[in-house]
Parts: C-alpha cells; structure tokens; sequence
C-alpha cells in the first residue's frame, strides 16, 4: 500500500505505554498498539452488548430503543442483566473503549513527537460522559441516576433532569459552559470562513498570506489573534465547554438539589442591599 | 492562596454540602426522580411543627343542646367543649382579653355572633368538615384540622393571597380552569388561541404550586409529555384534584368572606384573603409531612351543615357568586366556569382513579426512610 508522505514519520517504532514492541504495527494504515487492541475489544462486547439489549427488549425501532440503567433501589450494587445490569455492562465497555483510544492517541503522539494536545482535548470529552454515567451516579448514591442508551429515551432524561431544577437555564455552570459552546461556534465560522476565503483566491490572484488574513482582522475587529493563537482560543474554548458541561451536571443534586433559579437568591442576599 | 480559599468559601456557601436522599418516581432512567438534601428537608419540617393531640373526652354523655350551634351539634358534651378547646390552641392561644375563646365569643354570650371572627370560624368548620368528608380524592384519611392552616395564630401563616397588578394567574385557584396551553398537533393550527401571557400565567401558577409544596416539576408530570396522564406519577391526580378542591373552598367558602371581614383583612383592592396550596402545604408536599391530626377530632368529620344557607345568611347573596378580581382586569364577559371543568375537547383523557396517597412519600415521617440514602 502507497504511503503518504507524512506516514514515513509516522511509522516509527517505539513511544509505547505498554506491552513494548509486541503490538507495535500496523494493519494497513492503522497503527495497532496494546490500547488498539483493548478498544476494539471493548468496542466489539459493548456494540454486542447493545443489540443484544436491543433483541430483549420491545422493539427494533432505532428511535425507540432503550437500554435502561437499574432502578435506585439496586445502589451501587449490580443488578440483573435485563433490569440495568446490562446497562453497567456496556458502562464499563464504553469507558474501557473511551480510555483505550485516548491511550492509543498517547502512543501516536509519542510516536509523532508531539505534545499530548490529542489526547487531553479528546480526554476532556470522555470526562464529561464519565462524569455523567460514573462520577454523579457515584456522588448520589445509586447508578440509577445515569442516563439510559437510546436515542428518545436519553433526551427524556435530559428534559425530567432539567425539570428536576425547575429551570436549568438559571444553572450558572450551565449559563458558562453553553456560552463557551457557542463562542466556539463562531470562532470556528469566523477561522473557517477566513482560511476558505484565503486559500481561494480570484481567478489570476495568488493564495493569501497570513498578513492578510491579520490584516482582515484588524480591519473587522481592531484585533487579530494570529495563526497559532486562533487553535489556541479553539482548544480553550471548546474544552472549556466540555468541562463547564460536565460541571453543570455534577453539581445538580449532589451540591443543590432546588431549583436553579432559587438558587440566585444569593444575589438578592448580598449583605449590601439585603 | 488566601484569595483563592476565600473565593472557594463564597461558592460553596452557595451550595448544599453533603450526601442527599433519592427516590425514584417513574420508569428506571428516565430521570423520573426526586433529589432532597437532609438539612433543607429538616428546616422544613422545623417549620411545621405537629402539637400533640388533647386527651380524649369520656365516650358517651348527651348530646349538647346548644342555643347558635350550627355546625358541631351532633357532639357530646364533652367531646364539644374538647373541640372547642382544640381549636382555641390551634387558632387563638394566645392569652388577653380579646384572644384564646374571646377572640371568636362575647364571654358574656357565647352564643352571640356579634364578633366577626365568630362568624368565619362556622364557615371555616363547614369548610373543614366538607373537605374531610368530600374531598379524600385530595386529603385522602389524613383529612385537615384548623392547625393545618392556622399553625397557632389567627390568620394563616402562608399561601394567602389577594389581588395586585401581578398575579392575575392567581384566578386559576379561584375560578378559572383553562390551564392547558399546550398544543396537541405538530405545527401551528388555528385551533389552539392560547396566548403567550395565558402561557406565562401557566407556567406562574405550576411555580406556585411547586414553591407551595417544595417540589420539582417531575414530582407531578413526565416532562416527555406535560399533560398527558400516561407515564405521569399517581401525585399529579392528587394535584389535579387539589387544585379543584382550593376552587371549591374559594368560591364555595373563603373568597366570600370579603362580605363578613373588616377592611384591616381584605386586600389592597379590597377583595377577601383566598388560599392556595400553600395555606395547607407550607412547603411540604403532605401537610405537615402526613401526621393524622385529624383522626383524633371526631367533630371535623361529618355533614358540613347547611352552609350555603349559611353564606347566604352571613352575606345576604347566594352562596356561589362571581369572586373574579374586583377591580375587573380580566374582562372576557364570560360566565365563570364551573370551578372544576376542564373544556373536554382539550383535555387528555381522563385522569386515573386516585390512587393510595403513599404511593410515593419521600418527605413523610410517617415512611420509615426514603428509598434511597447515601
């Protein structure tokens, strides 16, 4: 198989975690590596283990589907496969094939010489899903506070969760962390439509330099944050809105159990015009 | 360093520290859940204290014959003077020449309705035994006492309420029904006229409620579909009936009342106090977390009595009349609608039969623990 010319550097030996030279290759232009290995395991029983979900419940709707976790009363004990104990399964799937390939990206990085950006950026995402399904459930006290796996049933969740805190828009983590969301958002548009614009130029002009594009800024905004510092702003940005995420949500219940909006009373409290 | 602690103090005094209690109202996973934390719930029911009950009067002894007893006249002797006394403590226990009994008779006739509040206590003892004996669908056997509202002073403690420019939503606990705003058919139709302001005062009125009784909006309704029945808890019919059972107190006993109380008592447009959840709930959703003070006072059950013709004599009108805000603001020129009808073309079916009231009672002392606690 032809190789890109980027691969040769790429394909070295060595940079593993673990298991030494023993599962460092590839399969055609995958790198394989011990965390390859591991993932693919828990990404081929945790898919398994949602069809067979799937085959012992109501329906094959893919809308429909639902693989609850256990009732409350099961704490943080296991429970029976058909009421929740799946759903721990496939958990514990699902983490190990997250962790696995965050690992994996370690490896490549290692391989590459790089800075582990990869794998913190794409960890922060695996943090917010650990903390919806481990790290809260653990907190309150029994795994039936995690979300369930399917499509409707998981936004049902979301919505009776929300309505928990009567308004989870008064949610200050949440005010954060969805303003972070949508800052990436036009970073993004505003980067993206920038490169676009540079890299095609008008019939007989050349490709744009980064002058230009500092100068565009400057003209636009009186500010111009620069080639690197654009990817540096998207990082913070987008990986503040995972953490934010995942702070809303942990603090719903565990650290306040009212109403979201009540909770701003601090704010009429202040001892300066109480 | 010592910023920064301040700042991590600022937030967590913010926030409720420790484990919590969990119990689950629905289907497994849908979040169909209700989350307490311990030192709120026990502020709370420090704030609804239960006093015990007086010791029984003897059983038998005649039946009291009594000059102006129009209510409590099936009771003994001694089981009267004891529910005389009950009610005393739970309203006016306090000591001076115009409290404890004096603050409802003439000690010099105790049979004289002279004092105004003489004239409420009747209505409100009608009232009393009407919803002990006609409304279980709401109050279930627990029923209420005088203490549920009172709490030991002459004017209830919470939930009271009478018109200002802000809570015209307030009518629903009143004699306005049509809560349902939401549409039933995907994209925009003709058929639904519901306004954004009727929205806002749904959306005001199930606050209200959920601030009367201290809970979420899914302690009463699946938010995968709000007024559907189906998968919504058994508490959401209680609410259903309560919410028509606080109608027929207003329009049937208290917003009346306007016509017997002095101005000190009627509102700034000058209506009379009507109740709402939180005249009985205070903050828990069963009153008073579910004690039966009730059981040990055989004179708040039983027939109301004739308290229509009461009303009327108290009034010089019919009992039922239109009690919408006096000042007029909503001007549909409608009559008032029964107060408990929902128009059937909008609603969702029918509401299931009520079902045990302890079904769920993640608050109640009566339940030995919550289902869950870390």
């Amino acid at each position: 198989m032809a190789m890109l010319s980027f691969e040769a550097k790429y394909r070295v030996r060595g940079g593993t975690l673990i298991g030494g030279d023993l599962f460092d290759f590839w399969v055609g232009p995958f790198y394989v590596g011990f965390f390859g290995v591991t993932a693919i395991f828990f990404i081929v029983v945790g898919t398994l283990l949602c069809v067979w979900g799937a085959a012992i419940g109501p329906t094959w709707n893919v809308w429909q589907i639902n693989i609850a976790p256990p009732d409350l009363k099961y704490g943080l004990g296991l429970a029976p496969l058909r009421e929740g104990g799946l759903w721990q399964l496939i958990t514990i799937s699902a983490v190990g094939a997250f962790v696995s390939w965050a690992l994996r990206q370690v490896e490549i990085s290692r391989k590459l010489g790089m800075g582990l950006h990869i794998p913190y950026a794409y960890g922060v995402a695996v943090l917010a899903y650990v903390t919806l399904v481990v790290i809260r459930p653990v907190l309150l006290g029994a795994w039936g506070h995690g979300f369930p796996y399917g499509i409707l049933s998981h936004l049902d969740w979301v919505s009776n969760v929300g309505y928990q805190y009567l308004h989870f828009h008064y949610n200050p983590l949440h005010m954060i962390a969805v303003t972070l969301f949508f800052t990436t958002t036009l970073a993004l548009s505003m980067h993206g439509s920038l490169i676009l614009s540079v890299v095609n130029p008008r019939k007989g002009e050349a490709v744009k330099t980064s002058e230009h594009e500092n100068t565009f800024f400057r003209d636009l905004l009186g500010y111009s944050i620069g080639a690197i510092g654009i990817h540096r702003l998207g990082l913070a940005l987008s990986l503040g809105a995972g953490i934010f995420s995942a702070l809303c949500i942990v603090v719903s219940g565990p650290l306040w159990t009212r109403g979201w909006p009540e909770w701003w009373d601090w704010w009429l409290n202040l001892p300066i015009w109480r | 360093m010592r910023r920064a602690a301040i700042l991590a103090l600022l937030t967590l005094a913010a926030c409720e520290p420790g484990s919590k209690n969990t119990a689950q109202l629905g289907y497994r996973g849908v979040g169909m859940e209700v989350v307490t934390d311990p030192d709120v719930q026990r502020a709370r029911l420090a704030a609804n204290p239960v006093p015990a009950p007086l010791p029984p009067a003897p059983p038998g002894g005649p039946v009291a014959r009594w000059q102006n007893v129009q209510v409590l006249n099936e009771l003994s002797v001694g089981e009267f003077t004891r529910t005389m006394t009950a009610i005393t403590n739970w309203v006016a226990p306090t000591t001076g020449p115009e409290a404890g009994c004096n603050y409802c008779h003439n000690p010099a006739n105790l049979a004289s309705d002279e004092k105004y509040p003489k004239v409420v206590a009747r209505r409100m003892l009608a009232m009393t035994r009407d919803l002990n004996t006609n409304w279980r669908s709401h109050v279930g056997q627990t029923g209420v006492t005088c203490y549920t509202c009172h709490a030991g002073a002459p004017v209830p403690r919470a939930g009271l309420w009478t018109y200002t420019d802000q809570n015209q939503y307030l009518r629903a606990y009143l004699d306005k029904s049509d809560v349902r705003v939401q549409s039933y058919a995907a994209l925009p139709t003709t058929g639904n006229r519901s306004s954004i302001k009727q929205t806002e005062y749904t959306y005001a009125l199930m606050i209200n409620m959920s601030n009367s009784l201290g809970v979420n909006c899914t302690f009463c309704h699946n938010s995968r579909a709000w007024a559907t029945w189906q998968g919504a808890p058994a508490t959401r019919v209680t609410a259903l009936y309560g919410l028509r059972m606080v109608r027929h107190l207003n329009t049937g006993y208290v917003a009346g009342l306007g016509e017997v109380l002095p101005d000190s008592r009627l509102g700034v447009r000058g209506d009379a106090p009507k109740v709402g959840c939180a005249t009985c709930h205070n903050g828990l959703h069963k009153p008073l977390a579910g004690a039966q003070m009730a059981r040990d006072y055989p004179g708040l059950w039983g027939h109301p009595g004739p308290w229509e013709a009461m009303t009327a004599a108290d009034s010089g009108k019919s009992g039922i009349t239109d009690y919408r805000d006096p000042t007029g603001v909503p001007t549909d020129g409608s009559a008032p609608r029964l107060p408990d009808a929902i128009p059937p073309s909008r609603s969702m079916g029918t509401p299931p039969p009520v079902r045990s009231s302890s079904a769920h009672a993640p608050l109640t002392r009566t339940a030995a623990a919550p289902a869950q606690q870390r």
